[in-house]
């Protein structure tokens, strides 16, 4: 097949593809990044290069004008090559996001009464053994595991043919005084993780690792097994947001060429970036992580554990060490959902609750506007943020400024409400006002795109309380999960229409309660046997499976609501 | 042995709704029609009187129709390129309403004007006594453009006005409003969106004795059931009481029926599909039928031969005695 030559203007070198190859893949082998928030399928329109010169074949222009086109604009994961060309990349959008758990220390106690002795499934004990003699001429890993036998009363000890290897070197340079670090694991069987010199560690703790994957951010706690003590809390954004902004372009670019591969890469450098970082300040060695747990929803399980290639998990942490990715209960209820369940202890309560966790998602997807900076101080305004959106629809439709379909009122006599190039919009700051080139706008899109979210939300609530025949109103707590719940104002959220009616002081907002149902889950045994329980007890109701989530989503995609008896304090508000 | 029925007393009504106005209550018509009134499913007669009985309305254009059905072409001839003797040929055949539709072009095949519209409308109204509705050619811009100027030009006559839509009523609620017309709001195939549509209507404060509404329904062997039922559900919502849904229903079976394949194709169909224009007519009869059935309280038909088919149908509903 033909070759050609790729110039890119940032890279000095040509690069040398067969025709057909898309851009992107050509600029990858350029090393350089070209965003797409799309996964790849030519929707958005942000992965727009300039074609200097040469032979390309444009597959869909889809976002590009014509004056584009003819600019030289294409779109790099629709554009292939037909001949040597020059290309030049746009510098990438400034996006500045900013994360909102960065400002939330979430409370991580150490549960009451919790003793890590009997609760921690990864122990560690010193053992002396004697040295072989003419009369005792037991071998290396016979010797251990009496030793081991006697010392904990643990019946068999498995360890890998490689940490049998190692053993002769690490008794003899310890003059056999060593500790061991194994998993208790079940059935009396125990695995052993690490062995080490008695004095060496003394001075190293026991580290452990619950890691919470979500599609927007990364968390990861590092935890001290000896007493459960949370060491570190770190968040970061999955770096899987520049191939995809949601979960379904997510999955249809891993099914992509080696997609797979490249997501599962940069979710693993999300997260050992911060374990690297956390190992750095706490002077620790990776090898000193010997447990981790993992959540996440499904779809971000798989991509990290690479299925269905059968491959390493790949955490930065010690290889032998226990990795244990946590139950979950079907495609859309992951193993984020079981954890949450747990650390709220939904199990324990006898109150009627109803338990959300996934809101943080909607803010992502929730229009034009990537979510952004909020207004702190006297700081010029740079796009809307989730919870902004929300308040700001809600005053929009209380104000009159929007009907209850979500149209603006054009008729209004104000300039902040115009025309744009998507329909009518309203002028939240005007460019001189805010910190950029350009007015900051909400157009009937971002609104449309905040109803869908919201009464999707709102009916999943409304087919959940009917299958199990309680009217949704008689739920006497709810509790929200997710980092972004925190700063959801709970008033505005029930006049758009997004939470039900009731009084506020039923509302409890909860954080992260995935990785705090994994953190349970690393530091006692029982807590991750309840994850299992949880996950085979939970009934699963398919939405898209369910003939009334359609009535109920178009019910909800009204504001607050098509049946505003069930909003009654916005219709008193309305008044 | 007797057999007891039991009768089922709904909370709610749908709302009556007159269209046109008489010289004596400020518009120019000789007829009005009065619809809606059920306070119970349709035709049931042993539950509830029918007060009005089910309308049929016959659909006209402001220009000779692009893409209808060569047997429709043939069956109204010349009258197609005057509105005014189109709309007497209507009346002629038997309509109790008039929908004229714009197209966008004229017969010149020059965007359409303000000016053209209401010269339009008031050729029809001389021509006819038959209460009018007139719906723009769907385009946003043009209907608001159109609507606003034969609203104020015909102040009084209750005309209906359309079509409304969801993210599209404004303008035509208050050009109605100001007149004394009447609106028809439309909405695809949901109750809840009929419903919304409704509500987001009478919060500019349109009366609710002002609104009729076309939830969208699909041709025979076209998406007839899904139609059907949305219908059906609206009806069983108003008379359970829902002040939102209790709007009559206006629906357009000619229009569903004759793009049908069945309807519009003559040559090349199997034999056993019989007689073109005949299989036609039936389709659209059906379509009405059916529709009537699940509680239309105007159908919008084409052929004048289905319009007596119709009619014929309608008596005998009405005329089922009761129990």
């Amino acid at each position: 097949m033909a070759e050609y030559e790729v110039r890119f203007d940032s890279h000095p070198e040509p690069i040398r593809v067969p025709a057909g190859t898309l851009l992107v893949e050509v600029a990858q082998q350029a090393g350089i990044e070209i965003q797409q928030p799309c996964g790849g399928q030519g929707r958005c329109g942000r992965c727009a290069v300039i074609v200097e010169s040469g032979q390309v074949r444009r597959r869909s222009i889809l976002r590009l004008s014509k004056a584009d086109v003819e600019a030289g604009y294409a779109l790099a994961c629709q554009t292939v090559i037909e001949g040597d060309a020059s290309i030049t990349v746009p510098p990438p959008e400034a996006i500045q996001r900013r994360l909102t758990t960065d400002h939330i220390a979430p409370e991580a106690a150490i549960p009451e009464g919790y003793d890590a002795s009997r609760a921690q499934s990864v122990r560690r004990v010193e053992i002396q053994l004697t040295p072989p003699s003419m009369d005792d001429q037991t071998d290396d890993w016979g010797r251990l595991c009496a030793s081991f036998r006697r010392e904990t009363g643990v019946e068999r000890l498995n360890a890998s043919l490689d940490q049998i290897r190692q053993l002769g070197a690490t008794l003899r340079s310890s003059d056999w005084h060593v500790a061991l670090t194994f998993d208790t694991g079940q059935n009396g069987e125990a695995r052993l993780i690490r062995t080490q010199p008695a004095d060496a560690a003394a001075d190293t703790p026991l580290c452990g690792l619950a890691i919470d994957i979500g599609t927007t951010t990364v968390t990861v706690w590092m935890v001290d097994l000896l007493t459960g003590q949370v060491m570190r809390q770190a968040s970061e954004y999955n770096q899987q947001i520049a191939r995809g902004e949601d979960v379904i372009s997510r999955i249809i670019y891993a099914s992509k060429g080696n997609g797979g591969t490249e997501l599962r890469e940069m979710v693993l450098g999300s997260i050992n970036g911060q374990i690297q970082t956390a190992c750095e300040r706490a002077k620790l060695a990776t090898d000193d992580i010997v447990k981790a747990t993992i959540t996440g929803n499904s779809t971000m399980m798989v991509l990290l554990l690479g299925i269905p290639a059968d491959i390493d998990v790949g955490i930065a942490m010690n290889s032998a060490g226990v990795v244990d990715p946590l139950p979950g209960v079907a495609s859309y209820v992951g193993a984020d959902i079981t954890a949450g369940v747990l650390s709220s202890e939904l199990r324990s309560s006898d109150d009627l609750t109803l338990f959300i966790d996934a809101i943080e998602e909607v803010w992502i997807d929730g229009g034009t506007y990537e979510p952004d900076c909020r207004v702190i101080g006297n700081v010029a305004a740079r796009g809307i943020c989730g919870s902004g959106l929300i308040s700001l629809v809600a005053e929009m439709f209380l104000t009159g400024l929007l009907d209850k379909g979500g149209n603006i009122n054009e008729t209004l006599d104000t300039p902040r409400v115009r025309r744009g190039r998507h329909g009518p919009e309203y002028v939240i700051a005007w460019a001189a006002e805010s910190d950029g080139a350009e007015d900051i706008v909400i157009a009937r899109v971002d609104i449309d795109n905040l109803l869908r979210a919201k009464a999707a939300i709102y009916a999943g609530f409304i087919v959940l309380a009917n299958s199990v025949g309680v009217p949704l109103e008689t739920a006497e707590r709810v509790l929200i999960g997710g980092s972004f719940g925190k700063y959801i104002n709970v008033e505005k959220a029930v006049q758009i229409g997004l939470l039900p009616d009731m009084p506020w002081e039923r509302f409890h907002f909860l954080g992260n309660t995935s990785v705090k149902g994994a953190y349970l889950a690393l530091i006692d045994s029982a807590a991750r046997d309840e994850i299992a329980e949880i996950a085979s007890a939970m009934t699963y109701i398919e939405l898209s499976a369910d003939n009334t989530f359609y009535e109920a989503f178009t019910s909800a995609l009204f504001l607050p609501h098509t049946d505003l008896s069930r909003f009654p304090s916005v219709e008193a508000a309305m008044a | 042995m007797s057999i007891e029925i039991p009768k089922d007393k709904w909370p709610g009504a749908v709302q009556t709704v007159t269209l046109g106005a008489t010289a004596e209550q400020g518009g120019t018509r000789t007829k009005v029609v009065t619809i809606g009134g059920e306070q119970t499913l349709p035709f049931m007669h042993f539950e509830s009187e029918t007060p009005n009985r089910p309308v049929i309305a016959m659909e006209m254009s402001s220009s000779r129709p692009g893409g209808w059905s060569q047997v429709l072409q043939d069956t109204w001839g010349d009258v197609l390129d005057d509105p005014a003797k189109w709309a007497q040929a209507c009346e002629q055949a038997g309509a109790e309403l008039i929908v004229l539709m714009f197209g966008l072009t004229d017969a010149d095949d020059n965007p359409i004007t303000p000016d053209f519209a209401v010269q339009t409308v008031k050729a029809v109204l001389e021509a006819t006594g038959l209460p009018l509705v007139v719906l723009g050619p769907g385009q946003v811009d043009i209907d608001n453009a159109i609507l606003v100027p034969i609203a104020d030009a015909t102040k009084g006559e209750r005309l209906v006005l359309g079509l409304c839509e969801e993210g599209n009523y404004r303008t035509i609620v208050a050009a109605a409003m100001a007149n004394d017309h009447l609106v028809l709001g439309r909405t695809p195939m949901d109750v809840n969106l009929a419903k919304q549509l409704n509500i987001l209507m009478t919060d500019m404060g349109l009366p609710r004795d002002r609104i009729i509404m076309d939830p969208t329904t699909g041709a025979l062997g076209y998406g007839i059931e899904y139609g059907y039922s949305v219908m059906e559900r609206l009806r069983l919502a108003a008379l359970q009481g829902d002040a939102m849904t209790q709007l009559p229903l206006m629906v357009n079976p000619g229009f569903e029926s004759w793009k049908t394949k069945e309807s519009k194709v003559g040559e090349g169909v199997p034999d056993a599909w019989g007689d073109w224009a005949e299989r036609g007519v039936h389709w659209e009869t059906v379509t009405a039928v059916s529709l009537i059935e699940a509680g239309a309280d105007v159908v919008v038909l084409r052929h004048p031969d289905s319009l007596t088919r119709v009619k014929e149908s309608i008596d005998e509903l009405m005329a089922a005695e009761p129990v």
